[in-house]
Order: structure tokens, then sequence, then C-alpha cells
């Protein structure tokens, strides 16, 4: 057993001029799980794509099973039994659980006949080895995404799968999900199969891996037994700094910028109460299906709230649609930033003045020199990288594309800003610009709420925190109270207290 | 900057392109057959003609740039021709009788694409679908209004719509030209024009940034159904006739110019000048073909050659281009 | 077990057959020789050619696409496989269907490469090629209707499966070349249904980049769909020219018009994945239904249009929104 299944040894990988890998050093041995960590733009996608054979390495060597590997392609990778399971999973909405499963087998087999009998029998096979149940005949797009996960596993484990890698498993799951994940990855390890999961959140990995390598900037900077990684040298790992001292603490002040009372949606949150002085930055925490996103989508009317009420500088608001949000002067930084923040294949400029566009109608016609200009001030105030307004959004950066997407709503002039995942996929230098733009702000009176599940960010850059359980609010929470590890605690203990009831 | 320079290089390189063209049939034409082309009947002639699918091409564009498409227009046009024909039959023939006609067609026209924008806005069905049963839904109700055969003793003065003139110029031409300068102050110069430019890049986007879909929706097709009712006048007085079946060789025609004229299938992007270029470059062929007295059929056959030879190239451009970026 | 037959009494089919059943009693009422085998018979008749191009249609939107040149490539198969046999004085029905297939596989093929190599949205290719090939019949081959079919060609239009005589002496004879549709219907049911390829076809109207990472040969099968399509379409075509005894070339354009209301109806989803040949058999014996027989029920012809596209736009929206409350419904 202690002859690993993968190595990979030297791999580099350039695209054009860019070096993506730039030297990774990864051993992965049968009966285990190995977590692969890295914070994004690490190089993990692009390392995956070359073990299941998508890309080929510029550089270095890849064994399996004590064998080296050369130029392959992506069936010769699913020969070989390594499978890779995508955050979309890649399965088939309109087609039933039985026939996802199954069809890779018969792909893989080249059969030119569909058994159904066959396909059914297959599927209750694998979900039995894996302890799932799910109706064979259920067409998948009925199915939840920790089912339609569930899906993918099976249909990887049939085909005889030695090697099983995950690409961010839990980032759309549940505390209880990610639980049963957990208890079906162990499963496969016990059968004595290789499981690589790729993810960056700490506690998950404390939780299931049993080795970890980390990724960054495309190199391997540390590797061992889990043991052996303390939270600290993780961090330091992960990030290539020490745990930040700095925290955001502003002065208080008994100016009420925002109350909001019993705000309900049905099905999403209730009764949820939480209010912030002028100078606060709000953090609204909780796991996935906990309603902290929906509070958002809520306040900047995309799903309104049923009941409750909001106070926004001391008048009461309604907000049943995304207008009446921004006639309040709400502006949302949404989760997606390529599909919900972003009109990619547009000018930076068109992307700065596009929630704004009313404002430079001047006598009857609209003032492009006035958008221009405009953009121009935001690229220099926000600390964006960009030469001119004029270029395609797409050249930017993960960050810059970020700070864009917050000047859009800066640009609105708003009283209350909600980010949903403001620094999801930013580098660590643009992480810290947008935090110091939010200090900024809430300093200027501008109402802050970060929605995030990236714990240490809020603890640092957030004054008061507000925990969802359930779809219910723990009330507020001073951030000064507590440590990353508290707050992890208080968030998946009561979960998991719950889930023993 | 350098993106940006090409990308603006490669824009103009399409209208280029196509006043090029346009000016190479003007010559070719003038030498082949100088009296017949340049007369100033055939130049009268060929403005009529181009106003009307002109008008419709404007409709398609506005669709396709949010991201749709509009397939009905031609059945609105003659809808709204029909409606306005029987107005003014019913009012007999005054002046008034006719702006009547006219208000009436452009309302009818107006509310059919309000239809189309609430069944593709409100209820989410594709639009591809929505306007293809709006085409046969529309052609029916005209048809509905007729019984049959096409309504006609309209008022003599309506015919002069198509073929009257202010010193020299048609007045179809400055009804064309009245819609390429509306088209392009709402596209630039409105806060509608950007709106409906951003929903066509990204729905999704444009929700989160507040622009209000629906509305705009609704919006573009009841713009395209009002452009609909001008190109049914224009065919109703040109004919001096409404019909449920006429111009149906316009849809293909009208894809076609809008396509040609630079507009993206996907939305987000299309320009008036483009777009009216392409009009007046398929007039000139259309018109060298009828002098040179080519089977008029050949026309259909040339035109769906155009239109996939336009799109293949477009393709090969963008991936050749796609590929240089990698 | 009981959840099972509840989904199938409200599936899309199950719906359609109760319109059907519905507007039958209603047609019945008002005319009591609707209830007999003569009206069966005519129905056959005219659901012959329309089930045809509808299965083929319905295949290209299960693969995510949509074809709207079949009436186009239909008439030119017609009129060209025509021209030729009188041309060469060719008078045997195998020869003259094989003519058709291989001019319509030849634009199937033409779609294909426009879809699948150079990534055109399929509406506008089909329209383009429809355009191409409406154009060339026309302006190449000719624009009159030709009557003089060749003999033992003809003589198929007068082979009957069997003949029915009222009491009153009237005959209605069920004419051989509904033995096409119903092959088409059953070949296509067994692909769908039974082999990889069809299988194939459904998982690349799902999700065409799944299908690619699970080893489906996305272009392949994109190929195989409008290729086929465009060949039936010509075979088709000659099962019309029979029946109608002439070929003129512009009888059957504006039919896709019809022939996507059908499918659609059936529960076919336009954006591709979802539909069945029951399902489209049962929306094309709708609308059949409802050209047929809206005279019986006192809609004069001038409204038929209108009434015929209301149908149309219920149905395809009732469709549309079901599919949308499926995908809006709790999971599980």
């Amino acid at each position: 057993m202690s002859e690993a299944f993968l190595k990979l040894k030297g791999i580099k990988k350039s695209f054009g001029g860019v070096q993506a890998l730039k030297g990774v050093e990864l051993e992965v041995k049968r009966g285990e799980i190995h977590a692969l960590a890295g914070e994004n733009g690490c190089g993990k996608s692009t390392l995956i794509k070359i073990i299941s054979g998508v890309h080929d390495a510029t550089e270095g060597e890849v064994f399996v099973e004590g064998k080296k590997v050369g130029k392959i392609q992506p069936i010769d990778a699913i020969h070989m039994g390594i499978q890779v399971i995508y955050q979309d999973f890649a399965v088939f909405p309109n087609l039933s659980v039985a026939e996802n499963i199954a069809m890779n087998k018969s792909l893989l087999i080249g059969a030119k006949r569909m058994k159904w009998k066959e396909a059914k029998k297959i599927a209750v096979e694998a979900m039995d080895q894996i302890g799932a149940h799910m109706d064979p005949d259920l067409p998948v797009e009925r199915l939840s995404v920790a089912n339609k996960q569930m899906v993918a596993i099976c249909r990887a484990i049939i085909t005889d799968a030695k090697l099983l890698i995950l690409d961010e498993p839990t980032t759309a799951l549940t505390a209880k999900e990610v639980h049963k994940l957990n208890e079906v990855l162990r499963r496969l390890k016990e059968k004595g199969m290789a499981v690589v999961i790729v993810n960056h959140k700490l506690d998950e990995i404390y939780a299931i891996a049993d080795t970890l390598t980390v990724l960054r900037n495309g190199e391997t900077v540390a590797h061992g037994m889990i043991e052996e990684f303390d939270r600290e040298r993780f961090i330091k790992a992960l990030t290539g700094r020490s745990i930040s001292e700095e925290y955001y603490r502003p002065e208080a002040s008994d100016e009420e910028i925002l109350r909001v009372e019993d705000y309900t949606r049905n099905g999403a949150f209730q009764k949820v109460c939480f209010s912030m002085n002028k100078g606060d930055v709000l953090g609204i925490t909780g796991l996935l299906g906990s309603g902290r996103g929906e509070i958002g989508d809520a306040l900047f009317g995309l799903a309104p709230a049923q009941g409750g009420t909001v106070w926004l500088n001391g008048e009461q608001i309604k907000i049943n649609s995304v207008s009446e949000a921004m006639k309040a002067g709400i502006g949302y930084v949404p989760e997606d930033r390529l599909t919900q923040g972003l009109f990619l294949d547009r000018s930076i400029q068109d992307n700065t003045v596009a929630a704004s566009i009313p404002k430079y109608l001047h006598r009857g016609r609209l003032d492009y020199t006035e958008m221009y200009r405009v953009t121009e001030d935001w690229i220099e105030k926000i600390g964006c990288n960009a030469p001119s307004p004029e270029p395609n959004i797409r050249t930017l950066s993960g960050g810059n594309a970020q700070k864009m997407v917050i000047a859009k709503w800066l640009n609105t002039d708003p009283k209350l800003l909600i980010l949903n995942g403001p620094t999801v996929g930013v580098d660590v230098g643009s992480k810290s610009d947008i935090h110091a733009i939010l200090h900024e702000l809430a300093g200027k009176g501008v109402g802050v709420i970060v929605i995030s599940d990236d714990l240490s960010e809020l603890i640092q850059n957030c004054n008061k925190i507000v925990i969802m359980k359930n779809g219910r609010s723990s009330g507020m929470i001073r951030a000064e109270e507590l440590d990353e590890t508290q707050l992890a605690g208080l968030l998946s203990g009561s979960e998991e207290a719950e889930h023993e009831q | 900057m350098e993106k940006m320079k090409k990308s603006i290089k490669n824009a103009d390189k399409n209208i280029t392109a196509l006043l090029g063209i346009a000016i190479l049939i003007f010559v070719a034409m003038g030498i082949l057959a100088p009296k017949s082309f340049l007369g100033i009947t055939n130049l009268q002639g060929m403005c009529i003609q181009f106003a009307e699918f002109g008008v419709l091409a404007f409709g398609m564009m506005l669709a396709m740039i949010s991201g749709g498409i509009d397939l009905s227009l031609v059945g609105i046009a003659n809808f709204a021709s029909i409606a306005g024909a029987a107005v003014m039959i019913k009012l007999g023939s005054s002046n008034a009788s006719i702006i009547a006609g006219v208000l009436a067609a452009l309302a009818v026209g107006g509310i059919c694409g309000l239809f189309n924008g609430f069944m593709i806005g409100y209820l989410r069905i594709p639009p591809m679908l929505v306007t293809l049963c709006g085409l046969q839904l529309f052609t029916g109700l005209g048809l509905v209004v007729t019984k049959g055969p096409a309504l006609t003793d309209l008022p003599p003065a309506f015919n002069m719509i198509a073929g009257g003139t202010v010193a020299l110029i048609p007045i179809a031409v400055i009804v064309f030209a009245l819609v390429v300068l509306g088209v392009s102050f709402l596209l630039r110069s409105s806060v509608y024009g950007q709106h409906v430019r951003f929903m066509g890049t990204n729905a999704t986007a444009s929700r989160y940034s507040g622009i209000q879909n629906l509305k705009i929706t609704m919006m573009t097709y009841g713009i395209s159904g009002i452009l609909g009712g001008v190109g049914g006048i224009l065919m109703a007085s040109h004919y001096n006739s409404a019909k449920s079946d006429y111009g149906s060789s316009y849809t293909l025609l009208t894809l076609l110019i809008v396509v040609l004229g630079g507009t993206n299938p996907d939305g987000g992007r299309g320009k008036v000048a483009g777009v009216t270029l392409s009009i007046i470059v398929l007039q000139l062929v259309s018109s060298a073909f009828n002098i040179l007295r080519i089977n008029a059929f050949i026309k259909t056959f040339v035109w769906g050659m155009i239109l996939l030879a336009v799109m293949v190239s477009m393709k090969l451009l963008e991936n050749k281009k796609e590929r240089r970026s990698q | 077990m009981n959840s099972k037959i509840k989904n199938t009494l409200a599936s899309n089919e199950a719906i359609v057959v109760y319109i059907i059943i519905g507007l039958s009693l209603l047609i019945g009422i008002v005319n009591h020789s609707f209830f007999s085998v003569s009206t069966v018979v005519t129905l056959s008749r005219a659901i012959l050619v329309t089930l045809t191009f509808a299965i083929c249609e319905m295949i290209v939107i299960i693969s995510g696409g949509i074809d709207v040149s079949f009436p186009a490539v239909a008439s030119i198969c017609m009129y060209a496989t025509l021209k030729i046999a009188l041309a060469f004085n060719i008078d045997n029905v195998f020869v003259v269907f094989l003519i058709a297939a291989v001019i319509g596989l030849m634009f199937g093929t033409l779609n294909a490469v426009l879809i699948a190599i150079f990534r055109l949205p399929p509406l506008i290719a089909t329209l383009g090629v429809s355009s191409v090939a409406n154009g060339a019949t026309l302006a190449f081959l000719g624009t009159n209707v030709i009557s003089n079919i060749p003999d033992k060609i003809d003589a198929v239009s007068r082979m009957y499966l069997f003949t029915f005589t009222t009491k009153d002496g009237m005959s209605f004879s069920l004419t051989i070349l509904i033995l096409i549709p119903i092959a088409v219907c059953l070949l296509a049911f067994f692909m769908l249904k039974f082999t990889m390829l069809g299988r194939g076809i459904y998982a690349v109207g799902g999700d065409a980049n799944a299908a690619r990472i699970a080893g489906f040969n996305v272009k392949k099968i994109q190929f195989i769909v409008y290729m086929s399509a465009g060949s039936i379409a010509g075979i088709a075509s000659i099962a019309y020219m029979i029946l109608m005894r002439q070929a003129d070339p512009s009888v059957l354009m504006g039919s896709e018009m019809m022939v996507i209301a059908a499918v659609v109806m059936g529960g076919t989803r336009i954006t591709g994945g979802h539909g069945s040949v029951l399902g489209t058999v049962f929306g094309v014996i709708l609308i059949a239904l409802v050209q047929n027989n809206l005279i019986m029920l006192g809609v004069p012809t001038h409204f038929q249009t209108f009434v015929v596209g209301l149908i149309i736009v219920i149905g395809t929206s009732i469709t549309s929104l079901r599919a949308k409350k499926i995908s809006n419904s709790a999971k599980v």
C-alpha cells in the first residue's frame, strides 16, 4: 500500500508566455485522502487538467502506479483509472439518475445499445457502494446539488476508478451535505481508492484529509501528513504570509444607519434582526443554505422579503424590486462575478457606468465624454491596474475586475453597499486594497455589509458579525470577542448538534 | 489600448467593406446599364423598395441586440397595414382618415410587439418560439379582418406615402431616414439604448445592475412592432392594398441585412450605420438583378448564399482572433 | 408506483391526449359522422408527411438545434428527382426514393457542416440553407407544377393497405405510403430509446459540454442528426408527390411552422434534451384535427389561421411554462 498511485515530478506548464505551473511535486497513495490546497489562481485547475489528460505538461514527469506516463488523452486517463469530478459535475439534467451513472461505462466499453435494466442495476449497485439512496428513474434536474454530486461520484466509481479527484467539492454544499460527502469519501478510501480533494477551506481539510499538498503561485510549497500542519503553518504556506494581526476597529458611533427587524422570506430566513451604526462594517456569515446569501438578495430586491421592516438612515424603506432598492440607495456586489457582476466583452467604461446610465442623460442625450472621465476617475481612485477606460473588461485580472464591479456601485452613490463574497478569486494584493476601500467607505458613513464564508476576512475586516444558522440570525457579535476557531465552532458546532438531534 | 484600436479597426472594416461593395455595384452598373440603372425612375423605385424592408430590418436589429430575434415582423406589418386599411376604408377618403389609418396601423403594430415582449420577458418563453408563433397568430388575425382577399379601395392620397416625392426625394425615403435617425438616437443617446445593449450582453448581470429586463424587453419588441407597423404602411401604400401574405420573403432578407450589417446574433452589439449600409447594398444587388433581367428567384438563392458566407467568415475571423489572443 | 401512474397521467403526452379526446368529442357531437373509419383514413392521409417531418424535427430539437430548412429541402428533392426521373426515363419507385434521399442528404450535410463545424446558430444556418434550396429550385429547376409522373411511380398512389366501404357505398382506402411515417416513427423510437446514439442525442441536447467530457463525439452526433433529417425529408417529399400526384415546387414552403408547433406541443422542449416520439405523434394528430375540422365546428375559413395560431401560442406557452415550473420546483 505504500507505493504511490500517482506521482508528479517537477511539473511545469506555460500558456503562451505565462507560466501557470513552475514546478509541482505531488504524490498520492492508495487508500488515502489527499488535500490539494491553494488560493485561487495558484494553478490547481491547470494541474488537474494535466493529470486528467486535457493539457500536456511543458516539463516534468507523471508516474501512474510507478510507470512513467507519456502524452495522454482524457480517455487514456480514464482507462488508467483516473476520474475527475468537476465543479459543475458535468451531469445530464435531462436524463435519469440511472442513465447518468451508467453512461460513462457504456461509452468506455464502446457499447452501441442502451440496456435500461442493466443501467438500473449498475446504478443501484454504485449507490449502495457509497450509501446513497436516490430513485434511479428520477431526472437529474430534479436533484439537489449534493445529490447531483453523488450521481457524479457514482458515475466515476463504476468505471473501476483508482484515483478520484474532486475539484472544490464543497463550495455548494450545506454542512450536513459536507458531512455526508466526507462519509462517502472515507468509504471509498477504505476500499483502497486514492482520493484527491481540491479545497482551500482549512476546517474542511482538517476534517477529512490524511495528507496535504499546498500550492502557491504554481509551485508546491509544502506537503506532508496533515498532523504536521497546525493552523499557523498551514495558513502561512497557503498565503505566504503570517496571520495578519491587523483588525478593523472603528471608533464607536451612536448614529444608526441601518436597522433590519424581523426580516423574513419563507424557505430562506426568518425573523432576522441586525443594525449598524456609522463606521461599522457588518459581516454576515453562515454555512451554505443558512440564508446568508439570501439576505443580500432580499435587501437588493432580487428575491424580496415577505415580512419585516428595514430602516435606512432613519427612514423606513420598502424593497420589493431591484429598482426600489436602488432608489433607496442600496448597491449589491454579487457572488458570481463572471455571470452576475460583469459584462464580459464590454469595455471597462461600460462596466463602470452600467448601473448609473440615467445619470448621464443631459438635455435628452447621453454624455459619453462624462462617462469616460468618470471611469478614468474611478480607475485611479479605486486603484485598478488599467491603462484607460477603453479595454475589454476581460483583460483585467480577477482582483482588478472586482474593483471595477465595486466602482460600478460606488458610482451610484450608495447609502448601503452589500458585498457577497467580495474577495472570491481575488489575489492577495487586491484583496487588501478592497478591504481598505470598504473601511474608507464605512468611515464616510456608507453602510457596508460583507457576506462571506471566509472567516479570517470577516474577523479582520468587520467589527460586527451576524451568524446565520438554518435561516435564523444569532444576533450580533462583536468581532473582537472571537477568533477564527471560535467562529468556525459557532458555525458548524451548532449545525452538528442539530444534525444529531 | 492595442486591442481597442484593433476592435475599432475591425468594426470599421465591416462598414468600409459594405461601402466598397456599394460603390463597386454603382460603378459596375453605371457602366453596364447606365441609362436604366442611374435613371431617376430606377433610383426612386429602389428607394421605395428598400424603405419597406429597411424599416423592418431595424426592428429585427433591435430584437437581436436585446439577445432575441423577431420572426413575426412581416406578420405584424401585414396585420397592421390591414388594420390601418380597414380604418381608412371605413372613414372614407379624407386626410383625417389617412391619419387615423396610419395611427391605427402603428398602434396595432405596437400592441403586437408588446404581446411578443410580454411572452418573452414575463413568461420567459424563448424569443424564437414566441415570434414564430406570433407570425402565425398575426397573419391569422389579418385574415380574420380581410376574410382572404386583399383590402383595396384605399384613399388615393394614401398612395402618396410610397409614390410621392418631395423635391425629387421619395417620401418613403424620408420615412426611412426618420426611422434611421430615430433608431440611432435611441441606441446612441438614450438610456434605453445602453440598457438594451447591457441586457443583450448578459441578462443576469443587467438584472444585478438594476436594469429592468422586463421593461427593456417589452420596449424592444414594442418598438420593433411599431417599426413593423411603419413597414406595413409603406407596403400597403406601395401596393395600394393590404393583404395577409405580402412581403413573405422579407423575414430572411431582414435577418440577412442585420447580420451583414455587423449585428451580433448572440446579442449586445449592432451598429445603425452598418445596418443602413447593408440595406443599401442589398437593394443595389436586387436592382442590378432586375435590370440585368436575372430570374428573380436567383435572388432568394443568392441571399441565402450571402447570409451563410457572411456568417461563416465572421466565425472564422472570430476563431482566428481567439487563437491569436491565446 | 402510485406516483409513477400519477406522473404518466400528468405528462405532456397525456395532456395532449386529453385535448385530442375533448376535441374529438366536441366535433363528434356537432357532426356524428366524425366517429368512423373514414375519419381515421382521412386523418392518416393528412398527417402522413407532416408526421415524417415532425419526427425529424423532433430529433433535431432534442439534440439542441432547430431545422427550418426541411420544407425547402423537401421541395428541391421532390422537384429535382422528378425532373431527373423524367429526363432519364426512370420509372422505378425505389430508385426515385433513393435519388431524393441522396439529394436530401447533401443538404443535410450542408446544415451539419454549418452548425457542427462552423458553429453557426442553427436557426440562422438552416434559414440560409432554406433560402438557397428554395431559390435554387425556383430559379434553376422551374416554377411550374409537373403532373406527368411516370406510370409505375404514379401507380403507387393507388396501392392501398386496405379499403373500407361505407353503407352508402362511399369507399375509403388507406394508402400504402402510410408505412413510411410508421417506419420512421418506429425507427426513431428504437434509436432514441435503445441505442447509445439515441441517448447521445439526448445528452448533447441536455448539456453539450458534459457530453463532450463524458466521451460523446458531439460533432458526429450532430452530423448524423442533420444528415438523416435531410434524407428523410427527401423520402417524405416523394411520398407527398405520389400522394398529390404532382410536384409543386412551392407547396411545402411554410409548413415548418406547423411542424415545429406540433413537435413543441407534443412535449419536446425547444431548448433541447427532451421529447418523445409518442408525444410528437399526438402533437401532429392534434394539429391535423384542428386544421381539418374547424369547418365542422362552424369556424369560418378565414378564422382558421388565427385559431390554429392561437392554439399553438397557448400550447407552446403551456409546455414552456411547465418546463420552467419543473426547473424551479423543489429538489430532492
